[in-house]
């Protein structure tokens, strides 16, 4: 009897510290967006509309908002072609040498430390051109996207049943008409998600921008070639200054970053059962 | 001429093969041309991003040899023959603030693992699974912010401080925590971090499990504590590799990461005292290297060996994985 009394004390213990493990391990999130927004927004709801669209002279952000979307944009303009054909590529060949080669590559590049990037494109872009600008951090970003889009479209094309392949093939179609016409717009929503999670991985991404976009605060950017700013990497300058309105700055900036993390992030969500990030 | 009709014939059977079967089947595929590119693009840029690595720090390696990976003196000065630069405090920092994150991420993400499959109902199961995808993907620099000005103070004044105080005969908790950006927040920070990574896919592979292996376990009537036991240890590979690629991802954290750990370059085993990791050190010392002569390459054979561990880590990882998976599915 005492036998089975130990083994049922055994449970509940393990059941306590699976518990109590479960809680922690979800706590530092919530506790993050708490803070964030309770230190946040009463910086923003303070200088109100300026924090969106002044200059970081004026206590605004602006540049730096209008800096991430711009680099956004261009990463995708840059990444996106590349990543989906380097996912149709690796779904179409899949067991050829240089399809298993690259969907190796994929997932590496996919935990590859960031700031590796950063470094390489400063040598191969920014010291070429002799300037820090908007185009080596969306090329910088592009590195980074590409393996998300490419994993996602790859994943999305398979989950289409072999029985839509076999169909296309019996009517005689070509391989290029049987990924455009049949297989590309029967998986879009999947590769909808991995665009738009390429997207909110890019729209954080600090470390690949250190040393290629060169920041802009003061101005709003005119030019791809020019130095650019971008919210993260104003966070990452702010919180090593020593003054408290630099830190207020910072937590207000934060919010605005985890608004527009969380703008991508829920719908794609909303839409899907599993995100891999 | 006997070589005469042997050629003809060559070219007679040619034409002959050609009539008898389709002529195009071996015509040009059209989507490899289309793809092609792309993905010579891509494998050129990851051969281009190791040369350029190991370009760069060749110097490093010619002046100083091997030595800029096991010396632990960072001197930069204005004369060039008395710059120094030797990288074991970083790499120290790197692998020891990876260790603790994954000593805290691997038990967390087990735990929340085995609740999620085995006893979560389905909608907290679903919103398990979202906040761990949430916290995967929220931007690093949140981190940072988070762990630069709540985490740390906290640390330092409810963990550290205990532990120094009625502890420090016990060499890792001998330094005192003066600042608290040490080692232990920045791998505390990673640990928060990388759990997610390593929750994903360890849930994954809990949730392989083929379900006779569970039923065995019912049937033997034993305590959930002994089956959970049992079915994890089905999983070992799995856990293994989910560790490793988890501390590939902390090996890779910059910007959070060089917030907390306080850049300083130390090689001590205290818990407390501050240090360096390669990203951090890259991330602080890249924008003025270029004014010393020899600082650049040293860099760069950080870089490198960032490099070479975050790929050997992850191939050695996915490789595990991937065998695991084959033989479950078997």
């Amino acid at each position: 009897m005492s036998r089975y009394k130990t083994r049922k004390g055994k449970e509940v213990v393990f059941l306590v510290a699976m518990a109590i493990l479960t809680f922690v391990g979800i706590l530092p999130l919530f506790h993050i967006i708490v803070t964030v927004f309770t230190e946040g927004l009463p910086v923003i709801a303070e200088r109100g509309f300026t924090f969106l669209t002044g200059t970081l002279s004026n206590g605004g952000i602006g540049p730096a908002i209008a800096g991430t979307f711009i680099l956004m944009f261009l990463s995708s303009l840059i990444g996106l072609p590349v990543a989906l054909l380097v996912g149709i590529y690796a779904y179409e060949y899949p067991n050829s040498l240089i399809g298993r080669w690259t969907k190796t590559l994929l997932q590496i590049m996919l935990e590859f430390p960031t700031i590796l990037v950063g470094v390489f494109v400063m040598n191969i872009v920014a010291i070429p051109m002799g300037t820090y600008s908007g185009f080596a951090g969306a090329f910088a970003l592009a590195v980074i996207l590409m393996p998300y889009v490419a994993v996602y479209t790859q994943e999305a094309m398979r989950q289409i049943p072999f029985t839509y392949r076999e169909a296309s093939f019996g009517l005689g179609l070509s391989r290029i008409k049987i990924i455009s016409r049949i297989l590309v717009p029967l998986s879009k929503r999947g590769i909808l998600t991995g665009v738009l999670i390429g997207m909110a991985k890019v729209a954080g991404e600090t470390a690949p921008l250190l040393f290629t976009v060169g920041g802009l605060y003061q101005s709003y950017p005119t030019s791809i070639t020019k130095p650019i700013g971008a919210i993260p990497l104003l966070i990452y300058t702010l919180i090593q200054s020593p003054s408290n309105a630099d830190h207020a700055m910072a937590w207000g900036a934060s919010l605005v970053l985890l608004l527009i993390f969380l703008l991508i992030f829920i719908p794609v969500r909303a839409s899907l059962k599993e995100v891999r990030l | 001429m006997p070589l005469f009709p042997f050629f003809l014939r060559y070219f007679r059977r040619k034409k002959n093969e050609d009539t008898l079967h389709f002529k195009n089947i071996k015509r040009i595929d059209t989507l490899k041309v289309i793809t092609s590119p792309a993905i010579i693009f891509v494998l050129l840029l990851f051969v281009w991003m190791l040369t350029v690595y190991f370009y760069n720090a060749l110097p490093a390696f010619i002046r100083e040899g091997l030595e800029v990976y096991f010396r632990n003196t960072w001197q930069a000065a204005e004369e060039a023959s008395k710059e120094y630069y030797g990288l074991a405090a970083p790499i120290w920092g790197t692998i020891y603030t990876s260790i603790i994150a994954i000593l805290i991420a691997l038990p967390i993400s087990i735990a929340d693992s085995v609740f999620v499959v085995d006893y979560a109902p389905k909608k907290v199961k679903n919103f398990f699974i979202i906040i761990s995808d949430m916290m995967a993907g929220l931007p690093t620099i949140i981190y940072g912010i988070w762990g630069a000005f709540v985490l740390v103070p906290f640390l330092q004044k409810y963990v550290m401080m205990p532990l120094y105080k009625h502890l420090s005969f016990i060499p890792i908790f001998s330094s005192p925590p003066i600042t608290g950006y040490s080692y232990f927040s920045a791998g505390i920070l990673l640990g928060i971090m990388v759990t997610p990574f390593a929750s994903a896919i360890i849930r994954e592979a809990y949730q392989m499990v083929p379900f006779t292996y569970r039923e065995a376990t019912l049937s033997l009537g034993l305590t959930r504590y002994e089956a959970t036991k049992i079915l994890l240890g089905y999983i070992k590979p799995a856990i293994f590799s989910g560790a490793i690629l988890a501390f590939g991802r902390a090996v890779g954290e910059t910007v959070a990461v060089s917030l907390v750990i306080g850049n300083t370059f130390n090689l001590s085993i205290g818990l407390f005292a501050p240090g360096y990791t390669i990203s951090s050190l890259i991330a602080n010392q890249f924008g003025n290297a270029f004014i010393y002569k020899h600082m650049l390459p040293a860099l760069y054979a950080g870089g490198l060996a960032l490099f070479i561990i975050g790929l050997i880590v992850n191939v050695v990882g996915l490789y595990l994985l991937k065998r695991w998976q084959k033989n479950v599915e078997i």
